[in-house]
């Protein structure tokens, strides 16, 4: 017994010398010297996120360049999602086809080039060039170079163009700099330095930054992909900041040790309708799993109230978004009716409703990736047994698959970024029209394909707005999707840093106001 | 000997045959590909233009059998292909992670055996005591906790708050590997410290000790040159048999502790589909597999004189 004893205090002292003895931890955070460090732990930045490094014309790398300072977009997304200044100072439409764009002054890449128009030309030739999204998104047929003056012309009249440049692929870069592992020459706040994707990224302050003056010396953004060990890397001070925190690990943060930073995101957790079914196209049944699902319940309860219910296909903060439709409320009462009146009616007592010989039971396919989708499964499942709907889960990673055969599913449950350039067209041209590839539950309205040709050629961003609350409202009345919760996206800091400010955009996380006390 | 690595060598062509064939097959059973998960990991929705373009790219709109073959072929020229998600070369990828691996799971083996042959002999010289008693009931504790159960007490314990070691691993250092190693020593010691355990009572229950003793051998020279021998036989079949659960232990506590090896990037090669880096993790370990096997072989009548009798006879 003394031997064991004495192994494992020998045992004890070994650790400790290793931990003494070791070149030492790196600091956390610069209190105890001049130099100001700072780390953040992201579950993000690897290449499994089509992130394989910061080059924004590389996949989504644009999000990795964004996000850290590295690169700055044309424009700004403002809180509610509306395009303003950025790097180009103001822009005007010549006509239909052409843009007129005007740069700042003053603004040098990481290289030390100026941001000239020309720079800015050859940026997004190369973009167009290289990228599998840009070229359908931005349409652009010629640009012209002047001083800091550039003159874009599209190949058809292209109303959201701007809402596109701020997409995180639109990060402007001195392409002459090059791209060696994956490093680019931006103009953002900070300078990559030292880039492998998947485990870590090194940035120093860009001390000739154009729009205020950083404060961290040296950044380190830590790429952590178990959400434990996030949470434990925070907690034992490795790392500053975290983004990503998995739901249940906020209460450990919860005090006055740590800050929070929260915002709604328009990635919405929603539902797709199944025209194609012989239950779900029965407009009753689509009206009554409507009524039929708690949406605040889902988001009190499972999500522990880190989402938001959704009404339309935005949220809130979007001018579009919000209050701005109508929709269903949660009312069984009133979905049992909607459901006796159809002649959905309960004859062998089972609690499941019948009609015709067709038991009203639904085949609801999701899948696992967001953690969010299957407590949904669960939630609806619940609610609408209640009102007499019979729900049998499909949770499957090979949903993509599935939804393509009309038979295996009725209603059809995701996740998506609805804006991901604040504008609302994107949206409906990608899931609902006739001819949008995602409309696998092929939902038809004449009064959607109607105020989708205005919105197609409508550049006033007030009427663009009204078009898409027409639009939404168009969606909801026929039940074709039940939008259920918003994302709330949550950062997570240590008391001492600043700045450290979720956007709804989810794209600027690192900025020139970043700092550590 | 020449014959026995020769014939296990050539075993192994119809074995990485098999398993690759079958590995390849069962990623496509569980549906989806790179494309879409790429796609869905992002949160964004684009057309289908684009990813139809994406698996023309990749190859993945070829049928099953081609795509396999031309895998294979690739194989047999020594190229293991580009990895989907990150474009790299799968081999170089394979290699830049391994030293990360092979160092965890020769330290994990070495920490295991120090401590369960240690503890394992001790507590069978001391059968029924309290410190007997007291091993195996920690052996009990540490066989009942699954790895990455072990390695958050640990995480708690010793980074959380001692404040002693560090939760990630920064590249190949002492300190970041000591809880990645502890994590699975405890693990695999606990499972061996009970067999340890009864090979040597096993041992010491035979008439030969009993014999040596009445000889006035000591206690000691017993157990050092005839129990420990004579039970290597069994802790040896064992360590070998352990080498696959050990690398499927090495890959969670690769992802949890963020050690930069093979383990992970398995891991994140099957939740993305890279079909490439799944055969080229699958590759090794039917090679691992079949080398630790036959190293094991051939220890054997290095340990055992009536194996190299019979060999003889």
């Amino acid at each position: 017994m003394k031997k064991i004893c004495l192994a494992l205090l020998l045992f004890v002292f070994t650790l400790g010398e290793l931990s003494g003895c070791a070149s030492g931890r790196p600091p956390a955070s610069g209190d105890k010297t001049s130099q100001k460090t700072l780390t953040i732990g992201d579950t993000t930045f690897n290449p499994e996120n089509a992130e394989p490094d910061v080059n924004p014309h590389n996949d989504y790398a644009g999000w990795a360049c964004i996000r850290y300072g590295v690169g700055e977009t044309l424009v700004h997304y403002s809180d509610t999602m509306e395009v303003e200044p950025w790097l180009a100072k103001e822009w005007e439409n010549v006509d239909e086809k052409t843009w007129k764009i005007t740069l700042q002054d003053g603004v040098r890449f990481h290289s030390g080039r100026t941001m000239d128009a020309e720079a800015v030309k050859q940026c997004l030739e190369h973009l167009i060039e290289v990228h599998d999204r840009a070229p359908n998104d931005l349409m652009i047929d010629t640009m012209e170079a002047n001083g800091q003056t550039l003159l874009i012309t599209t190949k058809e009249p292209r109303p959201a163009l701007l809402n596109y440049l701020g997409d995180p692929y639109g990060c402007i870069i001195d392409v002459d700099a090059g791209f060696d592992d994956g490093i680019v020459a931006g103009t953002g706040p900070y300078i990559a330095l030292e880039c492998e994707s998947g485990d870590h990224l090194k940035l120093t302050k860009n001390t000739d930054y154009w729009n205020g003056t950083p404060q961290i010396d040296s950044l380190i953004i830590r790429t952590i992909t178990d959400g434990d060990t996030l949470s434990a890397a925070l907690q034992a001070g490795e790392i500053d900041a975290a983004y990503g925190m998995a739901y249940e690990s906020y209460p450990l943060f919860e005090n006055e040790d740590y800050v929070f930073s929260k915002i709604a995101t328009s990635r919405a957790f929603f539902c797709w309708m199944n025209y194609e079914s012989p239950v779900v196209s029965d407009p009753a049944v689509r009206k009554a799993i409507a009524m039929g699902i708690d949406k605040q319940s889902f988001v009190d309860t499972l999500l522990d109230g880190n989402g938001y219910p959704g009404k339309g296909a935005f949220p809130d903060s979007f001018s579009f978004g919000g209050d701005q439709v109508e929709t269903e409320e949660y009312d069984p009462q009133g979905a049992m009716q909607v459901l006796e009146e159809a002649g959905w009616t309960d004859e062998d007592g089972d609690g499941i409703r019948e009609k015709e010989g067709q038991t009203l039971s639904l085949k609801w396919l999701t899948y696992p990736s967001r953690q969010e989708l299957p407590l949904l499964a669960e939630a609806a499942a619940a609610t609408l047994k209640e009102i007499g709907m019979d729900v049998d889960i499909q949770v499957s990673a090979d949903h993509n698959t599935i939804v393509e055969d009309p038979k295996a599913w009725d209603v059809y449950a995701s996740a998506q970024v609805n804006a991901p350039t604040g504008d609302p067209e994107y949206f409906f041209s990608v899931c609902c029209l006739d001819s949008s590839s995602k409309n696998k539950g092929h939902f038809h309205s004449d009064k959607l394909e109607t105020l989708e040709k205005k919105m197609a050629v409508e550049f006033n961003p007030a009427k663009r707005s009204d078009l898409a609350v027409q639009m939404q409202q168009a969606i909801l009345d026929d039940h074709g999707y039940v939008f259920c919760s918003f994302l709330q996206m949550s950062q997570i800091a240590k008391a001492n840093v600043k700045g450290y400010t979720a956007h709804a955009s989810d794209y600027y996380q690192v900025t020139a106001d970043l700092d550590i006390e | 000997m020449k014959k026995l690595i020769l014939q296990r060598l050539l075993q192994l062509i119809p074995i990485l045959i098999g398993i690759t064939f079958l590995s390849f097959g069962m990623m496509r059973l569980a549906g989806s590909d790179a494309v879409t998960e790429r796609y869905s990991a992002t949160g964004a929705v684009v057309s289908q233009e684009v990813i139809d373009a994406a698996r023309e790219e990749l190859g993945l709109d070829k049928p099953f059998l081609t795509q396999y073959g031309l895998w294979l072929f690739g194989l047999l020229r020594g190229d293991m292909g580009t990895s989907y998600i990150s474009g790299r070369d799968v081999f170089d990828t394979f290699v830049s992670k391994l030293p990360a691996t092979l160092l965890l799971c020769a330290g994990s083996i070495l920490l295991t055996v120090a401590i369960s042959i240690s503890l394992g002999i001790f507590a069978a010289t001391h059968q029924n005591s309290v410190s007997d008693s007291l091993l195996q009931f920690l052996s009990f504790i540490g066989n009942s906790m699954p790895n990455f159960f072990v390695a958050l007490l640990l995480m708690q314990l010793f980074s959380i708050k001692l404040r002693l070691l560090p939760v990630l691993s920064e590249g190949l250092s002492l300190r970041g590997a000591v809880l990645p190693l502890l994590t699975l020593s405890i693990s695999m010691s606990s499972k061996y410290l009970r067999q340890v355990r009864a090979a040597v009572l096993e041992e010491l229950n035979k008439d030969y000790v009993t014999g040596a003793r009445a000889r006035g051998v000591s206690d000691a020279i017993i157990l050092r040159k005839n129990v420990l021998k004579a039970s290597m036989l069994t802790i040896l079949t064992l360590l070998a048999l352990s080498i696959g659960s050990l690398l499927g232990g090495t890959a969670i506590i690769e992802s949890i502790f963020m050690w930069d090896g093979v383990g992970k990037l398995a891991v994140d090669a099957i939740t993305m589909r890279d079909y490439p880096l799944i055969q080229a993790y699958v590759v090794w370990m039917a090679v691992i597999y079949v080398i630790v096997n036959l190293i094991t072989d051939l220890l054997y009548p290095m340990l055992d004189p009536r194996l190299r009798f019979e060999e003889v006879e």
